[in-house]
Formats: structure tokens, C-alpha cells, sequence
């Protein structure tokens, strides 16, 4: 993959890319960003650059129309379009203030089928737009749409900056319960984060973004009750995970001005179902159109609470499994998330042969993300490098097994094998639960979609292998990426879709997978590393 | 000598195979050794073994769970239900307090204990200060033992000396462990003591007696 050295003020930073992308493009994947008035139309001339060497692209008319001939004579070209084509060097000359943000790498995908007929937005002004908001616990992200169009505008996600206050729910909660002044630092640091991204489109893009008058929210029970400050406290008592938590879905009016939008603008926060499943969830539905068919699917939801659902053709149940951050690779000692350096896929070449593929192939590789773990375990037990209770089976490394990059640092542990395990049999676990209260088997399940970071690069061979998805066909298995986001870009967007959203609300039914009489028999069973359908033979 | 008859039921019940330590048990018993000696000189040093690796993280919660299995089968063998148990080091009642409902950390306490010669009382998950500090009275416990996943059961943890006090057992020791707890100190929690393993909690109880 070629090479991009961009300079800016005093920084240097080295990025890999594919061609076909213009240099801003990949520059928004960064955190090192160009100024911008036109969206990367070539209009406003604002992102001047200096190719040092390399080459890419002819200037196109726009910056023939932009740029004297003395200053393209000199290499100056403007990053929304120019193409390199090769390693390049770059120096920025009107770069943006360094972002936390960043574009989405990519398109939410699902199927035509699942868009929902737009709702008639008041013509308030030339250009009505709207947000649709993702509030995880560890990543936020937000979309911009022209509400007359349809058209997604802009993008972005960062991190949430609650995680100061500790990277699980829970931690946070205490911390908000604590004091009065803490729960109200965590909801301004929400609406900082929110308003700086907004920022970061309004200055990047050009965009008048106080032309939003529409926010929608969505997000996990205990972000929500964290921003609107309300109910945090009842989330600390788990006779409250499976009640409503009250949460006001229409905040105080000074929230537009703050956020930088419409100072009048309708935002609203879509309701949580219950103490344990928030709006993200629904929204996840909603976009996925689990409940639309009479066939039995699954919808696999994965981050530190994984969230699960089953449609059964006739029920919704819902619950939720705390399976630890092992699939965003938290915790795990070489374990980073999906981002140039992570090993994202391992696989076998040969006999004994490991062969690793890195995001931008970097060498040596920084770590290992959720999907490379799954894979890397899945290929050492079916090389009996790792046994299927997790023990590592070389008399000479009990302990740890080492990647091929001696002295990088890069190895997995015991510790890790155990956290997967765990993650992985809450999630299994979880699974099979529903399955049983449904009197459904997995090989019923006619499509089971798999959402967040980790459902997006998860090779579903391993995490079948492993016994982390049911043992079925391939084809049935849809890689959905953030379906929260999507399902909330439908609330925005869809005169039906808050209809919908009420439908899957009031016909879902909650299972508290701790009331389950046998789910610590389940849990054991799925500790070990081997497919699901065998997982309920105890050894 | 002695060791060599002992290593395939230590062998096994390390490994977690509970097929195979129950029949090493087995040979055991019918070679005619007393049921008090595969505790002492089998059971015991796996334990210890157990200890060791565990401080040095070769073993995950799978395999401790399997060790587990493996040991309440043989100690169910050498004492069926309705024989008189083992002499106990002592009693000790073992609880996850109200709104915590995560007891695995709590299951290997017990094996642990178990194993090594504890009389030990699960009050189960979700549990009540009082049922428990009710239960660690009438048992005439000379430890309560709480594990905790989550930080929100502090407040009651806090309540259980005092609770004691009230029951006129003021020499029970209060012992806290679990992720959520571990990092906390003994005045944070108004406890005795906070165990970062359950082995670790084994070497205080000891130390007791």
C-alpha cells in the first residue's frame, strides 16, 4: 500500500492509503485535516497543499481556475483534488486544527429494501438539515443529512470523553452518583464532544450547520440517562434493568445554541426500552428490519454489553450480555481497536503457517484487534496449539503464545484466552438462552446480523469455530456495521419510522438473563473453544 | 512413595478431568488408603499447585471450573451425602449481596475453601445483609465472605460489621473480594480484610487460626 508523508506546522505523519481517493479524503480518516468552505468541491481554493515529491493526478480545471501557474508550477495543488497516485510527500499550508474526529471509513451497509419513505419537513429555510446521533459509551457518532434530499452530508466519530470517568457503564454511573457536580460534568462533557464535532464539520466542510433543525439521539440506557441527567441513580439497582427508566426525550431548549445548530431546533432523545436496552438497540431493529418477516432471525448487537434479540416470526425477545471488552480488544495485552496496524485477519497458509493481514500492512503490525483475535484463537485450536479449555498446550510456552515479530511485544496470554472466553460465552451464552425460551434451534434462524465495530470485520468461520455464533450456514450471517446510527438516520428521516420504532417498543419482551434457572450452566458449557452446536455436551 | 500413589488423582484433578479423578479416587479407596489421606496428601497438594499457578496466571476460569467439577466429585465419593463430614477448619458463609447476581468469582472461593478443609455456606447471589449475617450467626461462622462484580453493593458491605456487632458477633471477620472490590481498602469498606484471589483470601482464614 503506498505511502503518504503529510507535513503540518510541526508534525509529520506518515499515512497508508489506496489510490482513487483525493488526499483530503484520506486526510479525513487522520486526525491531521486540511481547511475547507466547500465540502471538497474544488470551489473555495482553501486547502492548499505543496507536493514535495511523488506524483498523482493532472490538475483538474477547478484548481486551474484556483491557483495562479506560478504556484502550480511550484507544486502547490489543492488536497480536494489531487489523486496521488504513488508514495508522495505532502506539506499542508492551510492545515485545519488537529480533530478528534473522524469520517466514518464507511458506509452504513444494508439492503435497499430497509429504506423507509421520508417524512415532509417544515421549509423553514433554504436548506433544511438534520443529525442523527450514535452516544456509545466508548465511540460517538454523528451524521449530517439534507432533510429535503435524503443526502447523508458529512460524518464523524470520536470518543466518547466520558471515559475519563472509567471505561465501563458502571464505573461511571458510581462516579455520577457520587456527587451531583460529577453527573453534571459527564452530561456537559457529552454536549462538548457533540458540539465539537458539529464544529469540526462546520469549519471542515463549509457548512452552515446552524442550519440543522433536527437532532435525533440514540444510545445505550446509561449514556442517555448520564446526558439528560436524569435516572442514572435507578441504573446502580438491578431490580431496574428490566423497568423503564423515565428519560426526558425532549431536552432543555438551550441545548441547539449550545450544540452549535438551530437554536430553536426540535432535538430529541429516543427513549431506552428498559434499564438494560437502550434506543440503540431499537434503532438497530429498526434498521435491520428484523421483525418485518415471518422467519425466525437473530440480530447480535457486540461491544462491552452486547445486545441481543431474537425475532421468532411472532415475539421479540431482548436481552442483553455483559461479556467484558474483549471484542474491542480492551484489555487484551498486544489488543487495539480496528485501526491501521491492527492484524484484522488470520489465516492459515499451509500446514503450520500463519499467515496475517494488517490494516494499511503495516510491518511489524501494532496489535491485534477483536476480529484478529477471534481468528488467531480459531486457527491455534485447530492446530492444537490451544486446547478447547483454553489451555495453551506447548510444554515450553504454557503461558503465552508469540506472534511472528520477535521483540515487537506481540503476544497473546493465558489472561487474554480467559477474557475471551468470557466475552465470547456471555455472548454464546446469551444466545442460546433466547434460543431455548423460543423453543427455536440455531439451524431455524434464517438471518443473523451482526452490528457494531467488531460485527463489521468479524470472520464468521472463526467466530463459528470458536463458539461464538450459531454453527449455520454462512449466506445467513449479514456484517451490518453500525446499526444504530442507521436506525436512527430512519427516525430522522422517516414519517414511519418512529411508528415502527413504538411497534418493536411495545412488542419486545425483556429477558433478564441472570433469572434464567440454568444460564450458569450455559455459560460454563460455552467457555470451551468449539462450535456452538456441540457446546451443551459437557465434558 | 507416597506421592506416586497420590499423582494420578493430583494429575487429574488438576487437568479438571472428572472422569479420571474419580477413578484414581476409586483405586485409591480400594487399595484400602483412609479417605482422611487423599484428602491431606491428594487433594491438598493439588490445591496448592492449584495456588501456585494460579498467582503465576496459568489458569483461566474455564480450567478452575473444571477443577472444580472435579474435586466435588471425588470429595462427594469419599463423603456421600449422609456420612459425617470431614473435620472442618471452620465455618464460613460466602454470599454476592443484593443486586449483585454474578457469582462465579464467588463458586471458585468456594472450591477453594472447600478443598481445603472449610466448612463453607453459600447464601447464594442477591443476597440480603441480614440473611446473611443471619446465616454466619446461627452457623457460628468464624468468617463472612463477600464477592463483588459490581461497586454498588459497597453501601451494604459497609453495613456488615455493624450488622454482626448487633448479632453480638463482633469476632466475625468480614472479607471482601471480586473485581469490583479489590481495588478498595479494608477502611473504604469497613472490612477485616480485601482478598485479591480467592487463594489470597485462603491465606488470611488461615492465618486466623
Amino acid at each position: 500500500m503506498p505511502l503518504i508523508t503529510a507535513h503540518a506546522n510541526s508534525t509529520v505523519l506518515p499515512i497508508h492509503f489506496q489510490t482513487g481517493q483525493t488526499l483530503r479524503a484520506i486526510l479525513d480518516t487522520t486526525t491531521m485535516r486540511v481547511r475547507s468552505g466547500c465540502r471538497g468541491t474544488g470551489a473555495c481554493g482553501l486547502c492548499c497543499i505543496r507536493l514535495v515529491a511523488g506524483s498523482g493526478n493532472a490538475p483538474t480545471p477547478n484548481e486551474r481556475l484556483q491557483l495562479s501557474p506560478e504556484k502550480l508550477t511550484a507544486g502547490v495543488r489543492l488536497a480536494c483534488q489531487f489523486q496521488p497516485s504513488g508514495d508522495v510527500t505532502v506539506e499542508l499550508l492551510n492545515p485545519a486544527p488537529p480533530s478528534d474526529w473522524k469520517s466514518l471509513g464507511q458506509e452504513i451497509l444494508r439492503p435497499a429494501s430497509c429504506l423507509l419513505p421520508s417524512r415532509s419537513f417544515p421549509l423553514t429555510t433554504a436548506t433544511s438539515m438534520g443529525i442523527a446521533v450514535d452516544l456509545g459509551t466508548t465511540n460517538i457518532c454523528l451524521a449530517l443529512y439534507n432533510l429535503l434530499t435524503g443526502q447523508r452530508l458529512s460524518e464523524r466519530s470520536g470518543i466518547n470523553p466520558q471515559s475519563l470517568f472509567g471505561s465501563d457503564v458502571m464505573t461511571r454511573l458510581v462516579a455520577a452518583a457520587e456527587s451531583a457536580e460529577i453527573a453534571g460534568k459527564m452530561s456537559d462533557m457529552v454536549l462538548v464532544a457533540l458540539a465539537e464535532a458539529i464544529q469540526d464539520i462546520s469549519s471542515r466542510e463549509g457548512i452552515d450547520t446552524s442550519q440543522a433543525i433536527y437532532l435525533t439521539l440514540v444510545g445505550n440506557t446509561a449514556m442517555l440517562a448520564l446526558l439528560t441527567g436524569k435516572g442514572h441513580e435507578l441504573l446502580l439497582r438491578p431490580e431496574m434493568w428490566e423497568q423503564a427508566i423515565p428519560c426526558p426525550t425532549v431536552p432543555p431548549s438551550h441545548w441547539g445554541a449550545r450544540l452549535g445548530i438551530h437554536a430553536m431546533a426540535n432535538i430529541e432523545v429516543i427513549a431506552p426500552l428498559a434499564g438494560f436496552v437502550g434506543s440503540d438497540l431499537l434503532a438497530g431493529l429498526l434498521a435491520m428490519h428484523l421483525t418485518k418477516r415471518e422467519k425466525p432471525a437473530l440480530f447480535i448487537d457486540f461491544g462491552t454489553n452486547t445486545e441481543i434479540a431474537l425475532w421468532d416470526g411472532h415475539q421479540l425477545l431482548v436481552t442483553s450480555a455483559a461479556g467484558g471488552p474483549a471484542f474491542e480488544s480492551c484489555g487484551i495485552s498486544c489488543g487495539m481497536p480496528a485501526e491501521s496496524g491492527a492484524i484484522y485477519r488470520v489465516t492459515h497458509q499451509g500446514a503450520d503457517t500463519l499467515s496475517f493481514e494488517v490494516i494499511d500492512d503495516l510491518s511489524p503490525p501494532r496489535g491485534l484487534c477483536g476480529s484478529g483475535l477471534v481468528d488467531l484463537v480459531a486457527c491455534l485450536c485447530q492446530d492444537k496449539i490451544l486446547s478447547d479449555t483454553g489451555r495453551f498446550l506447548s510444554p515450553s510456552s504454557p503461558v503465552e503464545y508469540c506472534l511472528p515479530w520477535p521483540g515487537k511485544g506481540l503476544s497473546i496470554t493465558k489472561r487474554d484466552i480467559d477474557m475471551l472466553q468470557r466475552a465470547k460465552a456471555a455472548v454464546a451464552a446469551g444466545v442460546t438462552a433466547l434460543l431455548n425460551k423460543a423453543a427455536l434451534s440455531a439451524s431455524a434462524l434464517t438471518r443473523v446480523c451482526l452490528a457494531g465495530a467488531f460485527g463489521k470485520y468479524i470472520r464468521v468461520a472463526s467466530a463459528k469455530a470458536i463458539g461464538l455464533l450459531p454453527d449455520i450456514d454462512d449466506n445467513r450471517f449479514e456484517l451490518c456495521g453500525n446499526t444504530a446510527l442507521a436506525g436512527c438516520e430512519d427516525l430522522l428521516l422517516s414519517s414511519e419510522a418512529a411508528d415502527r420504532l413504538e411497534g418493536i417498543r411495545s412488542e419486545a419482551e425483556l429477558i433478564n438473563l441472570s433469572r434464567i434457572a440454568d444460564f450458569d450452566e450455559l455459560f460454563f458449557n460455552h467457555l470451551f473453544f468449539r462450535p456452538m452446536t456441540e457446546a451443551s455436551h459437557d465434558s | 512413595m507416597e506421592a506416586s500413589v497420590m499423582e494420578p488423582l493430583v494429575s487429574a484433578l488438576l487437568m479438571g478431568e472428572r472422569a479420571e479423578a474419580l477413578a484414581a479416587a476409586r483405586q485409591l479407596l480400594a487399595a484400602d488408603i483412609s479417605r482422611e489421606r487423599i484428602i491431606t496428601e491428594g487433594i491438598e497438594p493439588a490445591m496448592t499447585s492449584l495456588d501456585e499457578k494460579c498467582t503465576i496466571e496459568q489458569f483461566n476460569l474455564l480450567e478452575i471450573m473444571l477443577v472444580g467439577r472435579a474435586l466435588n466429585a471425588v470429595v462427594d465419593l469419599l463423603y456421600p451425602e449422609g456420612t459425617s463430614p470431614p473435620a472442618t477448619r471452620g465455618t464460613v458463609a460466602v454470599a454476592s449481596l443484593k443486586g449483585d447476581i454474578h457469582d462465579i468469582g464467588k463458586k471458585i472461593v468456594i472450591i477453594v475453601l472447600k478443598a481445603n478443609g472449610y466448612h463453607v455456606i453459600d447464601c447464594g447471589k442477591d443476597c440480603p445483609v441480614d440473611r446473611l449475617v443471619n446465616t454466619a450467626a446461627g452457623e457460628g461462622a468464624m468468617a463472612v465472605l463477600v464477592s463483588g462484580l459490581i461497586t454498588s453493593v459497597i453501601p451494604q458491605i459497609r453495613q456488615l460489621k455493624d450488622a454482626l456487632r448487633e448479632k453480638g458477633c463482633s469476632h466475625v471477620k468480614v472479607m471482601a473480594g471480586g473485581a469490583a472490590l479489590k481495588q478498595a481498602t479494608t477502611d473504604d469498606l469497613q472490612v477485616d480484610y480485601v482478598a485479591q484471589t480467592a487463594f489470597d483470601g485462603l491465606h488470611f482464614l488461615r492465618a486466623l487460626s
